[in-house]
């Protein structure tokens, strides 16, 4: 049986940590930095110094504003918004 | 023709000056030549224009001249000086959008598909305009051409990423502009420099032979001083463009004949919860706009503050998807706040990325199932009239946040799923707030139709600057 979207349950289960998931995935507060190096090097960028506690605050506000988005239930079948038309 | 007796038209509506050119009253050619020589006065103030085109707007006035001469009948927007964010292509410049390393580039070839349909309503076009480096941007501020100017109050911002397109017609550089809206582009300036902007529905009107920021989230529309500006504004570029794979196959649908048409049988809310204003100004515009239109009914908008969230993602993402190889090569010939955010962006893993378009589509279908009860919905612009240049933070009820990322707050849930919204100013003292106007997908008609009845009461209008 497909699992429904339905506000109520959602937003219950918003309110609710979810154990399994590691916070680290998504708030990164003081794994930022350590993220950010690591995310340069894979991305072959070059990074100024002087630039990383910017990019960094800009990166946690990212993720922290993700983790409304990640914490909100959807089920599988849900598809995304963008529709391709061949 | 009484050029002597026919003055400058700097605050005469799109309207005016079209009828008085068709009427012969006054020729094109002045009316350009008086703009031309209002931006030579007044921008040095302003900083909204990054070029002039003189010699293109007189040779294009000079031939409507020589039209009418011959007893052709003039298009509707003859003679109609425009100006264009500089992320559209103009034939014989390089497209900045705000940027240092645009300049590399060669000239368009081609002017924007936009430009080309006003051009052929009998628009004008006279420059490209400031704007926020590569549309990343609410404040209207640019490090390499200077911050755009608020014409009510120099020291203050014009709100952006539009912002050159915010100080021109706010302050009477010309009647009508374009600007792009990804989450409030066009909705943010209107705001803080008391215009009117219309954001249509996504894929309404063409994008083509623009600079992109976010493919999924990138809208463009006019600026203008009236209600009825803007329509025949948007009447003129509606329809498909096969040269945007987004444009929608869609027949145009005037919205000029529908303006005067009032708002009786229409179901107006005001946008509760997440909307509801936390500043004095933000309150007031919404609460005389709702009164005037005896909207005393609140609506929930779910889930809007998660919306927001999404589609700050999904832009952070997509924004840094475009930019990756100069952020490579060029990272230092950026705006370092612009720089810091695409990076970061490109830093967010992939999967949030997902998620965030997959809430997006369950957030639309919500939304939508309002529109079976209300036409429209009623939402402040911006969370607080103009910010001064320079400013970093701004507070909301005891928060204070950063300004750049959170002046769209109120913008952002809405453009995340593409619903068209006429943004209409509200004249308040010292500073001018707009509120929004939202319709059902390509009901741009009805959000247009209550924001000219909420004019003719005078309730919302373009106050004139007085510098």
């Amino acid at each position: 049986m497909k699992r429904k979207a339905g506000r109520k349950a959602k937003s219950a289960r918003a309110k609710r940590p979810r154990p399994a998931r590691a916070p680290a995935k998504t708030k990164p507060a003081n794994s930022g930095d350590a993220l950010v190096a690591a995310s340069a090097q894979a991305l072959g960028l070059t990074l100024d110094p002087a630039w990383h506690d910017g990019i960094a605050f800009n990166l946690g506000l990212i993720l922290r504003l993700a983790a409304l988005v990640d914490e909100f239930a959807l089920p599988d079948e849900a598809e995304p918004a963008p529709v391709f038309h061949a | 023709m009484l050029e002597t007796a026919a003055g400058d038209f700097a605050w005469d509506s799109a309207a005016t000056i079209a009828a008085a050119v068709a009427a012969g009253r006054v020729s094109a050619t002045h009316i350009v030549e008086a703009t031309l020589a209002r931006i030579r006065e007044r921008d040095p103030l302003l900083n909204s224009f990054t070029a002039v085109t003189e010699r293109r707007a007189l040779a294009r006035a000079q031939a409507l001249d020589a039209a009418r001469a011959k007893g052709e009948k003039l298009p509707p927007l003859a003679g109609v000086p425009f100006a264009v964010k500089n992320l559209f292509d103009v034939a014989g410049l390089p497209t900045l959008a705000g940027s240092k390393i645009n300049r590399d580039r060669p000239p368009a070839e081609r002017d924007a598909a936009l430009i080309e349909r006003l051009e052929a309503a009998g628009a004008i076009l006279v420059g490209a305009l400031n704007m926020g480096e590569y549309a990343y941007d609410f404040t209207g501020e640019n490090i390499h051409d200077g911050p755009s100017r608020n014409p009510h109050d120099l020291d203050r911002m014009t709100g952006g990423s539009s912002g050159g397109s915010g100080a021109a017609v706010g302050g009477g550089l010309v009647p009508l502009a374009l600007g792009s809206d990804t989450n409030g582009s066009i909705r943010v300036p209107s705001s803080l420099c008391g215009i009117f902007g219309l954001k249509a529905t996504y894929g309404r009107l063409s994008r083509a032979r623009t600079f992109p920021f976010v493919a999924s989230l990138d809208h463009v529309g006019p600026f203008a001083r009236t209600v009825r500006d803007l329509a025949l504004a948007y009447d003129a570029m509606q329809g498909l463009d096969p040269d945007d794979p987004v444009c929608a196959d869609r027949a145009a649908e005037p919205t000029v004949p529908h303006l005067d048409k009032g708002i009786a049988g229409l179901r107006i809310a005001v946008a509760g919860g997440y909307f509801k204003g936390k500043t004095a100004e933000a309150v007031a515009a919404v609460d005389s706009v709702a009164s005037a239109l005896g909207a005393n009914r609140d609506i929930d908008i779910p889930q809007a503050e998660r919306a927001r969230s999404a589609a700050f993602v999904i832009t952070a993402s997509e924004g840094a998807a475009l930019h990756l190889d100069r952020l490579r090569a060029r990272a230092k010939d950026y705006d370092p706040a612009v720089r810091d955010r695409l990076i970061a962006g490109a830093m967010t893993p992939a999967w949030l990325v997902v998620k965030a378009q997959k809430f997006r589509r369950w957030y639309r279908q919500e939304v939508l199932k309002l529109f079976a009860e209300v036409d429209a919905i009623l939402a402040p612009a911006t969370p607080c009239t103009a910010p001064l240049i320079g400013q970093e933070t701004f507070k909301l009820g005891d928060v204070a946040l950063p300004v750049r990322a959170n002046l769209g707050i109120y913008t952002q849930p809405i453009s995340f799923i593409g619903l068209p919204v006429v943004a209409v100013p509200v004249p308040l003292t010292p500073l001018p707030i707009a509120v929004q106007i939202i319709a059902a997908p390509w009901r741009e008609d009805v959000a247009l139709r209550i924001a000219h009845a909420l004019e003719a009461q005078g309730v919302i209008a373009a106050p004139r600057p007085s510098f």
